[in-house]
């Protein structure tokens, strides 16, 4: 289904007439400039998003800035994090669009995917849960517990959100490649363009190794 | 130095090691030459270009062609961006399918060429003699002073 989606999204939507007509997927991710300039704001938002965002964090686990109140450092700070998330969003949706199907079944994009949505659960918990007494701590220069361990979580899953992104690039698992088991399980790559090989099977015999799996 | 202070320190110790780690990578753009290519193992093909992907971050000229081991397979040899490659000399009407071309790289450490060889392009030299440079200079590839551009 979604592989589907995506398949099109890739080869087809935006697609014109003729031999050498391209579709805008393609067509961006073979572009002289514009895919080059969307990486390039995508790491330098990523820059503004995680220095502010840190600050924050630090302030809550009462590290930094001790003898500010804690509504004063992230009512300067925390704007800047939501121009530096937006910025990465729209940055991020348009590199996944340049090559979907290759984000969809790789292993460290989908663990990316993951500590993203913690991360944003851990935002939604503080709002909702561990914010509604903030003015009996504000001033503190240690906040309690549940404010620290919010922090200690958004710094964790931030941190293994820029790792696991940063690891995409790397082909070391790619779908298509002799991989162990497992990893052509988590990534689906029976379901992707590039097929599944079991490590084991071509070391054992390199001739007759088969792809596990077509095209969808 | 009170427990603050060595969290802090270790913190930013940490910091600046995550920095240098990531800087490695940045400087070859995308993927450190050394994460997936061997820099002891060049490969020299000759072969007909069957198909060149002109796609960021890198560029792939496929060809067949006879590799270390004497069989002829096809090999996906990486380049620089498209971009780069324009600047280099190379573009959509110069690299073309069924042009006979010289590739100078270096195999990928995996060998095992499943689904094809992979390499990452040194340079490529057309029919007519010209020789060009695919953009692996100063990305962590060997030095072999070939390109006189190279600092």
């Amino acid at each position: 289904m979604i592989g589907h989606f995506l398949t099109w999204l890739q080869n087809t939507l935006g697609k014109g007439h003729g031999d050498t007509a391209q579709s805008w997927s393609e067509a961006l991710l073979g572009s002289l400039n514009f895919w080059g300039l969307l990486e390039g704001t995508h790491l330098l938002a990523l820059m503004l998003f995680a220095g502010t965002i840190f600050v924050v964090d630090l302030r809550l686990l009462g590290v930094t800035f001790r003898r500010t109140p804690v509504s004063v450092v992230s009512d300067r700070v925390l704007p800047l994090t939501v121009v530096g998330f937006l910025l990465l969003l729209a940055t991020g949706l348009g590199l996944f669009f340049a090559k979907p199907l290759f984000y969809y079944h790789n292993l460290w994009f989908r663990a990316k995917m993951i500590f993203l949505v913690l991360a944003m659960l851990n935002i939604a918990v503080f709002h909702t849960r561990v914010q509604h007494n903030q003015a009996a701590w504000d001033t503190a220069p240690k906040p309690p517990g549940p404010a620290r361990l919010s922090a200690v979580l958004s710094l964790v899953s931030w941190i293994l959100v820029i790792a696991m992104g940063r690891f995409i690039p790397y082909d070391w698992f790619e779908c298509g490649k002799p991989v162990p088991h497992w990893a052509n399980v988590l990534q689906d790559c029976k379901a992707s363009e590039k097929g599944a090989y079991e490590k084991s099977v071509t070391t054992a015999n390199p001739t007759t190794a088969k792809p596990g799996g077509q095209a969808s | 130095m009170n427990s603050r202070g060595l969290f802090v320190s270790t913190l930013i110790g940490a910091g600046l090691l995550a920095a240098a780690t990531l800087g490695v990578g940045q400087a070859s753009a995308h993927h450190a030459f050394s994460a997936e290519f061997d820099g002891k193992a060049p490969v020299l093909l000759r072969g007909k270009v069957t198909k060149v992907e002109w796609i960021n971050p890198h560029a792939w000229v496929h060809l067949n062609a006879v590799g270390p081991d004497g069989q002829e397979r096809e090999w996906m040899v990486e380049g620089g961006t498209p971009n780069t490659l324009l600047r280099a000399g190379i573009d959509r009407n110069t690299l073309k399918v069924g042009t006979e071309i010289i590739v100078r790289g270096y195999q990928s450490k995996d060998r095992s060429c499943t689904p094809v060889c992979k390499a990452n392009g040194r340079d490529v030299t057309f029919p007519d003699g010209r020789k060009v440079f695919m953009g692996s200079s100063g990305t962590g590839a060997p030095k072999d002073g070939s390109d006189p551009t190279e600092k």
